[in-house]
This record gives structure tokens, C-alpha cells and sequence, in this order.
């Protein structure tokens, strides 16, 4: 029996029709388990489904069929609702880029989540700055996304994920357009918490991930699972 | 906290699209306040008539007058009177035992487009709620009496906009308003005292002696035969001289000649007296009767069909203005499906993405009806004198009538329509898998 916090993937099938009407299988009965602060490399060419992969594993994408089961439920057949509540209080997501909310300032954007799901704690402002100041963004607390540039978005994005404490980050890309030091401080911070047994959900091309041994790799170009 | 932030966010959207927002809420806004000038001018149009029906529930004109230009002629001060009758009759007329009083009333000149009418004493007592100024001079009560004859009374918003105070002298134009031939004559009347508001066509008239407008005539009809006469052969014969002089009087027929008055308005004992003596006055040959209340009630029943098309108009402009805010809506949310489908990934439920889609669309709506409703009646407030002056009414800018009424309910009601059905959409589109697809 997988531990709680374990996702465990089965005989998960994700298919999309193309513009012909022609089907197309992005993957097909995908099984695995993934423990509690274990890391998931999604490897492959662009457009293999690596996102697709990500989408139904938050519950944002249904699978044609199979399950992806966390802490002993199974995210595909839950109601919306719950799927959002879900998303809100476990996943914590990074992009490449439109990490960011504009309509709110960069410090709404770190603690938003959880102000929609309700479920903001009672110091949300000191503990949402403490978060901006790990990656050097408390200066730029109260300025809107359209203010700063990709790497500052992308560091306020990491900032939201400390903030929230997610049980998975799914981190799609998260340095793909930034500088050296962004880089690295995305790294880190990604490690630093799958270290306090953040499970990692990780798709990069990016060779300063390199180093980075995942307990499971999935290729969705061929279908590997290693 | 939740739904402080949907509101932020809904604001936030908003003033990203000024132009689109403005001119959504501004064409909602302009329907509004013309819904609210329709209202406002028809409501004030009808609470002068009615006034004015109360008060000389039979009108009796020259034979062939119509019910509403004898209306129009005496009360509003708006038509030609249709011709003229000699003064004795208005005597023959008071010693009706059916009737309570009369007033003989001169249409003829005007000044600076206000009507000038010829009245007896008894008429300015009978209309009049006090004066506002008199010459201490004149006896409030018998004001033409004596040498009184260039004497006028004027109207309270006439004096307030030419300025006109007791003892200021002034020409009348010899023809009456809205003549083209009309022109200044050298017969100068003398304010003798300025009426306190009515709230009725009165305020926008001058009032002088029935002598005057004799007077008037006798001196304007010697100068046009004078001014015929020169452009004539001295050898015309002199039924021809008389042909002419008749011609002219035919084309100023609304002149009241000299012993000449344009209508009598009658004050009856019993309104059943009011239908017999307009059956008789009508139907002797000589003269048209009309019973004043009945006229303007049907005139009003006009003025309604007109107000109802032109607020259905208005409806139909406010439903293309909501199906085009709705477009409007339905491309900004297209343009923003990436930020919609972000606040999915973190965990943001469909029913607060929909819900902004919702007041987005709604707040377009209630903000194009606040503003068009109170601005137009604020313009209405603002524009008050000019359209009291030149439609001689006294205009209500704060009464809603019923067509602004139900325009408000139908925005509404097509605002939370078109807002849902902007919210269900939303509310059933994957986001996250269009975004994958595009």
C-alpha cells in the first residue's frame, strides 16, 4: 500500500483527436508510483505531451482512462470543485512563462491561491513577504507582474509555491527563459523543498537540471518509463 | 478575502479596457438619458396641459377652428387662432344663464417670441397666483383699467429671461409668433407688472389690454394700406383697393381686428352645461366650441403613442447596446483565456472565474444605467430653462416616468441574462485543454 502522500499513476491513457479527426495517443497505460518527496523527470521533444502529463496529474485534464491516485484518492473522479480545492492545497505549478496573475500585485499574487480556496492563514502578509524575501522580491511586493521582468515573475512564481507548501510542484519549464542566477536560484529553491519531502514533477530542457537524479524518468516520445 | 479579490480582479479588467468599457457604458448611458428626456418633457408637457384644461373647460372660437387649434391658440399659445369674432359676443355668451364667467382673449403680436394676447382685467385676476413686482401705481385687481390700455402683464420665466422689470418699455412685433412678415411696430407697451410663477404656458406669455391689440391693428393695418397704396396705380378702382385689403386681412387671419377678439374662454356653472354649450356653439354656423378637458385628454393620448414609440426605440437601441457590450465581453474574455486558465492551475474554481466573467458585464450595465439615468436627468436640470422657454412647459428633470421605469427593469433583466450566459460559458469551457489545443 502507498504511503499517503504517494501519487500512484495507473494504467493511465491520454489520447487528443488532431485537426483531421485522426487519434492520437499521447500515452498509453502509464503505471507507477511516486513516492513522497521522490522526483519525476518528464522528458521528450516539444509537443510530445509533457504538459498534457502534468494536466492530468493535477486533475486539470481528465485521462481517457486509468487513475492517478493521491493519499488514496483518486483526482480524475473527483467533482470540480474538489479538484480545485485539491489543486489549491497540494500542487504548486511553475511555467516557463504567464506565471502571474495581473490583475494583482506581486505580493496578491503569492498568497491568491489560497485566498480563493479560502484557506489563507492568519499572518498571510508577513509569512507571504518572508517568502518573497527567500528569493530577493520583498522590494517589489506591492508592484503589478506587467512591472518586472521574466526572471522577477518567474522568482514571484517560486515565491507562491514556499508560500503554499504544496505536497507536488509541477515545474514546467521553470527556467527556460531566464538568466544564469535565476536559474540557479529556481534550482535550488526546487530542491531545497523536494529535500523537505516536496515531491518534484519536473520537464526541462535545461542542462542545470542535469544533475539531478530522478527517481523516475518518463519519456513520452517513446513511451520509457526508467 | 475570496471575493474581495474577484472584485479586484474585476476592476482590474475593466480599466484595462477603457475604451471598450466606455464606450459600452456611454452608449448605455446616452439610451438612458434619452429615455429619461422623454419622460421627463412628455410628463412635464402633460402636467401643463392639464393645469391649463381645469381651468376654462369650454373654449369658443370662430367657425371652422378645430378642437385643438382652439386649444392650442388660447391655452398654449402654440397655433394661429383660426380667425376672429366680434367682442359683443363674449357679452351674449356671459349672459348664458349656463355660464359662470368668460374671458375674451386677442391673440396678436409678439416680442422676441413670446405671444402677445389682448385680455381683460378679469382674466389676469382669474389666472394670476399674485405678482411677483407691480407698479404701485395700478390697481392689482382692475390692472387695464383707466389709461391703462399699454399696460403688460408678463409671465414669470418671459420677464426672468429678457430681463423684464415694472416700468421697462418694449415694441411688440405686429404678427404673431412664428410669422415670417412679422415686424417691429412702434406701439411701445409698458411692464406694468410681472406674474408669479404658474407652472403653466402663462409663464411663458405677455399679457396686455384687448384696447392695445385694437389699437395695434388699427395703427398696423393703416401702415400696410398706406405701404400697399404706394406700391399700387393711384386709379385702382376701389373694390380692388378693398380686394386687397382683404387679401391681407385673409393672410393675417389670426389677427384680432379692431372690436375683434380671437376666442372666448368660459368658465360653465355644471360640467353638464360644458357638453350642451359645446354642442351649440358648435353646431349655430357661426362658431366652434371645444370642451378644453376632453381635447387636451385626447391630445395626451397622442403624446403617449409618440412617448411609447420613442421608448420602444429606446429599447430597441438598448438591446443592440447589450448584445454589443456582450460581444465586447466575449472577446476581452477570449484575449484573457491564458490568465483564466493560470488561475485554474492554482486551484481558482470555475464558479469565481465565472462569476468575475458575471459582474464584469453587470457592473457595465448597472454603471451605463446610474449614469445615464441620473446625468440625463442632471442635463435635463441643467437644460430646464431653455426647454421650458421653448417648449413652454414647465419640465420635471427628477420625475421617472414609466417607460424610463421598465427600460430600467429590461436592462436589468437583459444585463443579468447576457451576464449569465457569458458565466455559463465560461463556467462549461476546459480552459486549461483549449489553451493545450491551441
Amino acid at each position: 500500500m502507498a504511503g499517503s502522500d504517494t501519487v500512484s499513476v495507473k494504467n493511465l491513457t491520454k489520447s487528443f483527436f488532431d485537426p483531421n479527426g485522426k487519434k492520437a495517443i499521447i500515452f498509453e497505460n502509464v503505471t507507477f508510483n511516486l513516492p513522497a518527496g521522490a522526483v519525476l523527470r518528464l522528458s521528450g521533444a516539444s509537443g510530445s505531451g509533457k504538459t498534457t502529463f502534468m494536466n492530468v496529474l493535477s486533475a486539470l485534464t481528465k485521462p481517457d482512462s486509468g487513475s492517478v491516485f493521491f493519499g488514496g484518492t483518486d483526482v480524475a473522479r473527483l467533482k470540480e470543485g474538489e479538484k480545485d480545492r485539491f489543486r489549491a492545497e497540494n500542487i504548486g505549478y511553475i511555467f516557463q512563462t504567464f506565471n502571474l496573475l495581473s490583475p494583482f500585485s506581486v505580493i496578491e499574487n503569492v498568497y491568491a491561491p489560497l485566498a480563493f480556496a479560502g484557506r489563507l492563514p492568519q499572518d498571510f502578509k508577513e509569512k507571504a513577504l518572508i517568502s518573497l524575501q527567500k528569493v530577493g522580491m520583498e522590494s517589489f511586493a506591492a508592484q503589478k507582474p506587467y512591472h518586472l521582468s521574466v526572471g522577477q515573475k518567474q522568482r514571484v512564481a517560486i515565491a507562491r509555491v514556499l508560500f503554499a507548501d504544496p505536497k507536488i510542484i509541477l515545474a514546467d519549464e521553470p527556467t527556460a527563459s531566464l538568466d544564469k542566477n535565476s536559474s540557479e536560484l529556481v534550482k535550488n529553491t526546487l530542491l531545497e523543498l523536494n529535500k523537505k519531502g516536496t515531491t518534484l514533477v519536473l520537464t526541462s530542457h535545461d542542462p542545470i537540471f542535469d544533475d539531478i537524479r530522478p527517481d523516475i524518468d518518463f519519456n513520452l516520445e517513446t513511451g520509457a518509463l526508467s | 478575502m475570496k471575493y474581495v479579490f474577484i472584485l479586484k480582479a474585476v476592476f482590474h479588467s475593466i480599466s484595462h479596457r477603457k475604451f471598450s468599457v466606455f464606450t459600452s457604458i456611454f452608449a448605455i448611458s446616452a439610451a438612458f438619458a434619452f429615455l429619461a428626456a422623454i419622460g421627463c418633457v412628455s410628463f412635464g408637457l402633460a402636467a401643463t396641459a392639464v393645469n391649463s384644461s381645469l381651468a376654462f373647460p369650454l373654449i369658443v372660437g370662430p367657425a371652422g377652428a378645430s378642437d385643438t387649434t382652439l386649444v392650442m391658440s388660447t391655452l398654449f399659445n402654440t397655433d394661429k387662432p383660426a380667425g376672429t369674432l366680434d367682442y359683443e359676443f363674449a357679452g351674449k355668451l356671459a349672459s348664458d344663464e349656463r355660464v359662470a364667467a368668460v374671458f375674451s382673449v386677442a391673440r396678436s403680436d409678439s416680442y422676441q417670441g413670446v405671444p402677445i394676447t389682448g385680455v381683460e382685467s378679469a382674466y389676469i385676476n382669474e389666472i394670476s397666483k399674485g405678482f411677483w413686482d407691480i407698479d404701485p401705481m395700478i390697481d392689482a385687481k382692475d390692472i387695464f383699467g383707466g389709461k391703462n390700455s399699454d399696460c403688460a402683464v408678463i409671465g414669470a420665466k418671459a420677464a426672468m429671461r429678457y430681463d423684464m422689470s415694472v416700468w421697462d418699455t418694449f415694441f411688440g412685433s405686429h404678427g404673431t409668433v412664428g410669422d415670417e412678415d412679422a415686424h417691429v411696430h412702434d406701439f411701445k407697451y409698458k411692464v406694468c407688472a410681472i406674474l408669479k410663477p404658474l407652472n403653466g404656458p402663462e409663464d411663458f406669455a405677455i399679457f396686455t389690454s384687448l384696447k392695445s391689440v385694437w389699437e395695434i391693428h388699427r395703427h398696423g393695418h393703416h401702415q400696410h394700406h398706406h405701404e400697399d397704396a404706394e406700391d399700387e396705380e393711384h386709379d385702382h378702382e376701389h373694390h380692388e383697393a378693398e380686394h386687397e385689403e382683404h387679401e391681407h386681412h385673409h393672410e393675417h387671419g389670426e389677427e384680432s381686428a379692431d372690436g375683434k377678439i380671437t376666442a372666448v374662454l368660459v368658465k360653465t356653472k355644471n360640467p353638464v352645461f360644458t357638453a350642451a354649450l359645446e354642442r351649440e356653439y358648435s353646431e349655430n354656423g357661426f362658431t366652434s366650441a371645444t370642451d378644453t378637458g376632453r381635447t387636451v385628454r385626447k391630445l395626451m393620448s397622442y403624446m403617449n403613442k409618440a412617448e411609447e414609440a420613442a421608448g420602444f426605440f429606446s429599447y430597441g437601441t438598448l438591446f443592440l447596446v447589450m448584445i454589443l457590450v456582450f460581444v465586447t465581453i466575449l472577446t476581452s474574455i477570449n484575449e484573457r483565456k491564458r490568465e483564466m486558465a493560470l488561475m485554474r492551475t492554482l486551484g481558482i474554481g470555475r464558479f469565481p472565474i465565472s462569476l468575475m466573467i458575471f459582474l464584469e458585464l453587470f457592473i457595465i450595465s448597472i454603471a451605463g444605467i446610474v449614469i445615464g439615468t441620473f446625468g440625463g436627468h442632471l442635463l435635463l436640470a441643467f437644460c430646464k430653462p431653455a426647454i421650458d422657454f421653448e417648449l413652454g412647459i414647465n419640465l420635471e428633470p427628477f420625475f421617472f416616468t414609466e417607460v424610463e421605469i421598465r427600460g430600467i427593469i429590461l436592462t436589468l433583466a437583459a444585463g443579468i441574462f447576457l451576464s449569465t450566459a457569458a458565466m455559463i460559458k465560461i463556467y462549461r469551457t476546459n480552459l486549461v485543454e483549449e489553451i493545450a489545443r491551441e
